[in-house]
């Protein structure tokens, strides 16, 4: 009996057998699904071949992720790529990861570098400072000092401040937008408004006064406006540091949120959206999308129709303008004018930082191509996409095609030389390590003195004990 | 007796066989229930008591996220608020909505079948595309404002006006009705037709049978449909995102208690306050499950109860 059964189980899966691989099939297959990718190319994460350059002779394959863009912003570092393999033949980049655009891109990344087999470099659309000092990001501070074209001086203070975390820098600032006034010149002439840039108002008292000089209200419909005070938590960012304040201590690990000059700000908003705009931060939204961009409900960016004299964008806003025709040919741009409490102009900035994820497997190689992009790379990408190259050994000719091919090359040229001065001029930003948080507070304490829930003092000074909360863990951790 | 034990222990030998074997087949469920539900459960409950960032490992902070949700979390007072004034308006909503239904899809009418099925269909749409529908829909180019429009009517602006943007994701909640009227139906199956035929006979019209014997005896599925619906409604979470971001625009008037945790752990990188605002999530579900339950014995009817079962 016993060696029938035996002969009957040699030959055929009984069900016992057949539960038990499946079993084990199952957790070998759950096992494989949580560990890492194989990377192809040798981990060479301990290699020491020099900075700047991927390391000879051996066939490196790397691999490279972007948050998001368009098709045309994605393929140009496929573009980038070839022309790096060009150079270093031996290094393979494989297709670019273009993600969605959205939060998720952070939770992806966050996943990978938690499960050990993040990507070799990427691009971040949010601070590096605030994925640094959570041990996210590889430090970069040895590959920089021996790079070619990416040792600190070669960066714009205020731009890599937003890479740096105590004394470490963890991304590059490869690309940005500079912040700048954009101005219908054709409706400042129709009023005898002088429409050249040196004319624009300095100070936010002549803006205002400006201002009114385009606002039209038909009863309770708003139908042109001059400038309209509505932010985002970046540009509020810059408008604090306009008046002469700042979110984040850098320097003392502090946010001021409810400063002086901060509150001072709000309430000048205020007192601008009471005096010009009836008080109602909600009526306004519902005339026009006073913006340069669709909003979100598609209506139509007021601006390009020619009713609202006045915006303030990113430099980028130069090549996206066109995307929804102007109903006017003749704009400009302006420095951002200063507030009461401030003294100088200042600008702000948005870029693309190129990061190495913590456990990176081939950091070296990596760190060669992001040092290439910081200088020839960017070339390709800003004739794609007319984000500034921010490096200082980028040769200087650079033109906006899409500009240049609507108002021509020179007023193109311009354009572009004024919002790479911008980028020099720029105020440090990005730098809390709790930078998400503290974008979200900043609105949200806007929105409160916007739409009468909470006075200025009040509304920052929730802001900032928040804020502070949360930096505490970070600190802490 | 040597036959008899030597078929005991056959028996017993078969017992265990046949034991194990259950246990196999057990097995991958005790396995889901003990990775994929307790672990879960186990490990929020030990991160809320700690600092956690995902690519560190846990530090144990003692009570500090729970006072900070208590003391220090103005947006969170905000997203309760929110998902209070939600599930009052939008549970009740849904449950009257899809009794409505029931009722109307409990008579015998020609192509019933064909009624139930497109009132189920929504239910089958996945939250995310009812609530890209529903942003189309409500757009102020979109056919809804072209009715107000058509009308002589302001149109409202639903997601980017805080007092309409909350109606606008209860609309949205009330759209896949179907699961609910399902279930109603099936209530309505159960009670006997002798019931109002007696009802009539006593001289009971068409809304006093329906108030005195079918929604009673429809009590015990209501009580039913209130309770998931509650928590469901504690838990809304894709609609609210899709619509008003992670930030609950516009003016905070979408930020969800979910969407708060969510951004916690996904945005900011705090695990550990975002799994103590889970765990009080949870108590809170908790609570109202049985406060209602509590309720249920004055207002739920049982049949079995009336006949001392």
């Amino acid at each position: 009996m016993r060696a029938r059964n035996n002969g009957v189980s040699r030959t055929r899966l009984s069900r016992r057998s057949f539960l038990r691989l499946a079993g084990l099939g199952g957790g070998a297959a759950l096992l494989s699904a949580c560990g890492g990718t194989p990377q192809p190319g040798p981990a060479s994460s301990g290699s020491q071949a020099p900075a700047g350059e991927a390391p000879a002779g051996e066939s490196v394959a790397l691999s490279f992720w972007t948050p998001g863009g368009s098709e045309e912003f994605c393929r140009g570092f496929d573009t980038i790529a070839a022309n790096y393999k060009q150079v270093n033949p031996n290094v393979a980049i494989g297709p670019t990861q273009c993600g969605t655009g959205d939060d998720d891109f952070n939770e992806l990344l966050l996943a990978r570098i938690a499960g050990g087999n993040p990507p070799d470099a990427t691009i971040l659309w949010t601070s590096p400072v605030a994925l640094g000092a959570r041990g996210a990001l590889e430090p970069l501070d040895d590959l920089m000092q021996s790079s070619q074209n990416s040792q600190v001086a070669n960066w714009p203070a205020g731009v890599l401040a937003s890479c740096q975390f105590q004394g470490q820098t963890y991304g590059l600032p490869v690309t940005s937008g500079s912040y700048a006034v954009f101005y219908n010149q054709e409706l400042f002439e129709e009023r005898g408004i002088p429409a050249d840039r040196a004319s624009f108002p300095k100070t936010w008292d002549e803006l205002r006064q400006l201002s009114k000089e385009f606002t039209r209200w038909n009863n309770n419909t708003l139908e042109m406006a001059g400038f309209v005070p509505q932010f985002d938590a970046v540009t509020l960012t810059v408008w604090s540091a306009l008046n002469g304040g700042q979110f984040y201590d850098s320097a003392n690990s502090r946010h001021t949120l409810d400063s002086e000059a901060n509150i001072a700000m709000l309430q000048y908003l205020l007192d601008w959206l009471d005096e010009e705009y009836q008080g109602d931060y909600n009526q306004i939204a519902s005339a026009a999308g006073w913006d340069m961009s669709l909003d979100s409900d598609g209506l139509e960016p007021a601006w390009q129709a020619g009713r609202l004299a006045v915006a303030i964008n990113g430099s980028w806003a130069a090549g996206d303008l066109y995307q929804v025709q102007p109903v006017f040919e003749a704009w400009n741009v302006a420095p951002l004018p200063v507030g009461p409490g401030g003294s100088t102009a200042v600008s702000g900035y948005w870029p693309n930082w190129l990061v190495i994820p913590k456990g990176s497997p081939q950091r070296e190689a990596a760190f060669a191509y992001l040092d290439y992009m910081s200088v020839e790379g960017v070339k390709v990408w800003f004739a794609n996409i007319p984000d500034l190259p921010v490096n200082n050994k980028v040769e200087g000719d650079l033109v906006m095609q899409s500009v240049a091919e609507k108002r021509g090359e020179e007023f193109a040229r311009d354009v572009t030389d004024f919002f790479r001065q911008q980028l020099t001029v720029a105020t440090p930003m990005w730098t809390s390590p709790v930078q998400d948080f503290a974008n979200d507070q900043i609105f949200r304490a806007y929105e409160q003195v916007m739409s009468k829930a909470a006075s200025p003092k009040d509304a920052l000074s929730e802001a900032q004990q928040a804020c502070e909360s949360q930096l505490a863990q970070v600190l802490r951790g | 007796m040597a036959i008899l034990a030597t078929r005991r222990v056959g028996r017993g030998s078969m017992r265990r066989r046949e034991a194990i074997a259950g246990m196999l087949f057990v097995a991958p469920w005790v396995i889901y229930l003990l990775v994929f539900i307790a672990y879960p459960v186990l490990a929020v409950l030990y991160l809320s008591f700690t600092e956690y960032t995902i690519l560190e490992p846990p530090r144990l902070i003692g009570l500090d996220n729970y006072h900070r949700l208590l003391t220090n979390d103005p947006a969170l007072r905000i997203a309760v608020g929110n998902t209070i004034y939600y599930a009052l308006l939008a549970v009740p909503l849904r449950l009257l909505l899809a009794l409505g239904l029931a009722l109307l899809m409990n008579m015998r009418a020609r192509g019933i079948a064909v009624y139930r099925a497109l009132f189920y269909v929504p239910s089958l749409v996945p939250p995310v595309v009812g609530a890209i529908i529903f942003l189309v829909l409500l757009n102020p180019s979109g056919p809804v404002s072209g009715i107000f429009t058509a009308l002589g009517l302001p149109a409202p602006r639903w997601f980017s006006d805080p007092a309409w943007s909350k109606p606008a994701l209860i609309l949205l909640y009330l759209w896949p009705v179907g699961v609910e009227t399902l279930v109603f139906l099936a209530g309505l199956k159960e009670i006997p037709d002798s019931l109002r035929d007696a009802a009539a006979i006593d001289g009971a019209g068409p809304w006093q049978q329906f108030w005195r014997v079918t929604l009673p005896l429809l009590t015990p599925t209501i009580l039913f449909n209130l309770v998931i619906g509650v928590i469901y409604s504690f838990q809304v979470f894709d609609q609210a995102i899709v619509i008003g971001g992670s930030n609950g625009e516009p003016l905070e008037s979408t930020l969800m208690v979910m969407m708060h945790i969510y951004r916690h752990a996904f945005r900011y990188f705090a695990m550990g306050y975002a799994s103590a605002l889970g765990v009080v999530l949870v108590l809170a579900i908790l609570a109202l499950t049985l406060l209602i339950f509590g309720t249920a014995r004055r207002w739920v009817h049982y049949e079995a109860d009336e006949r001392g079962a």
